[in-house]
């Protein structure tokens, strides 16, 4: 048990490390998808299923979504950034 | 503001979040103790008091469900919120018809990715609706419910295509469901009043413990807030959606 606990918090810190290194958006976007399973993980061996349950419902597949339709919506309204984009964050759509 | 002197503050920063953070560290319980008597009361009394197993749910919508109604009306206003942005954008007479894609159409889905993704969409839904109903007997409820209902109905668009997804989705429809949710949520804290006990005690009887049927108003809070974050969460994903296909106003 303890060693199954050590290696989910392994697996978390070296997803969310995941997540921060990957630069390009659209790949960034999935990390965060595998950041999310393996937090919901990490919940489902510290005994808290209903917060895995939220986890996996909302961050790995709803945030991941609404990050992927913000980026396609900024492609179609610009359609040459990629190169330029790809060393920081999308930033939310502005009006 | 200078590099240097911006440095300078990160480093003042960082000493002191190094300093707090060592003092909070050593004033914590150990992993996995937990000093506070609340936990073990609820474990204590909350399958005889409200004959229900899942001690989560017996606090998220009996002891403190006046809690639940915050997070619920928090999401409502979150959900409102972002539909008056975006769906303002596109025009108050909004209709059900796909906006229109300019530039890129994908090609047809393949016969074996459409015959998984419904298989899964049902399995999906089966299991949706088994967490929203069993709430109190198995982890989980009408928000996790909700959300693996809501986020499912994206294995059509996955399976089949968007259109096939957009003409599922009515959203003037689940603009009353998620109303109807949050309406069922609030009357059942209200019924209570009608008998003269506080708000959100527990007034339908309680059943048999591990039984479907039981824990009296939970199974129906649940209900409401499965409807309220499914619809929910549908809407929002609706409009990023229709965002990204929304035609661009100033076309160069």
């Amino acid at each position: 048990m303890k060693i199954l606990l050590a290696l989910m918090f392994l697996l978390a810190a070296s997803a969310g490390t995941g997540v921060v290194l990957t630069r390009e958006p659209r790949n960034q976007v999935i990390a965060l998808s595998l950041n999310g399973l393996a937090l919901a993980l990490l919940f489902m061996v510290l005994k808290a299923p209903d917060v895995a349950y939220s986890e996996i419902a909302v961050g790995t597949a709803v945030v991941p979504l609404m990050f992927l339709a913000t980026l396609v919506s900024l492609k179609t309204d610009k359609p040459k950034p990629e190169r330029q984009q790809s060393s920081h964050r999308p930033r939310k759509h502005a009006t | 503001m200078s590099r240097r002197i911006r440095l300078l503050i990160a480093a003042l920063a960082t000493v002191v979040l190094a300093v707090a953070g060592v003092v909070v560290l050593r004033h914590m319980p150990a992993f996995g103790a937990h000093p506070l008597p609340y936990g073990d009361a609820i474990n204590h009394s909350a399958v005889t008091e409200r004959h229900v197993t899942n001690m989560v749910t017996a606090v998220n919508f009996d002891y403190r469900a006046i809690d639940t109604v915050g997070e619920e009306f928090m999401l409502i206003a979150a959900v409102t919120g972002t539909l008056v942005l975006l769906r303002g954008r596109r025009g108050e007479n909004v209709s059900d018809a796909p906006a229109p894609l300019q530039g890129h159409e994908f090609p047809p889905r393949r016969e074996a990715l459409t015959a998984v993704c419904r298989l899964f969409l049902a399995i999906t839904w089966v299991f949706g609706w088994y967490v929203v109903l069993h709430p109190q007997l198995t982890p989980g409820g009408g928000f996790q419910g909700g959300a693996i209902l809501g986020s499912g109905t994206l294995l059509v668009y996955l399976g089949e295509d968007y259109r096939t997804w957009r003409r599922l989705i009515r959203s003037r429809l689940l603009d009353r469901v998620e109303a109807a949710g949050a309406l069922i949520l609030g009357l059942s804290g209200f019924a209570a009043l009608f008998t003269h006990a506080p708000l959100f005690t527990n007034v339908l009887p309680l059943g048999r413990t591990k039984a479907m049927l039981s824990g009296g108003l939970i199974l129906v809070e649940n209900g409401g807030v499965a409807l309220a974050v499914g619809a929910g969460f549908v809407l929002v994903l609706l409009e990023f959606l229709e965002e990204t296909r929304a035609p661009k106003e100033n076309a160069s």
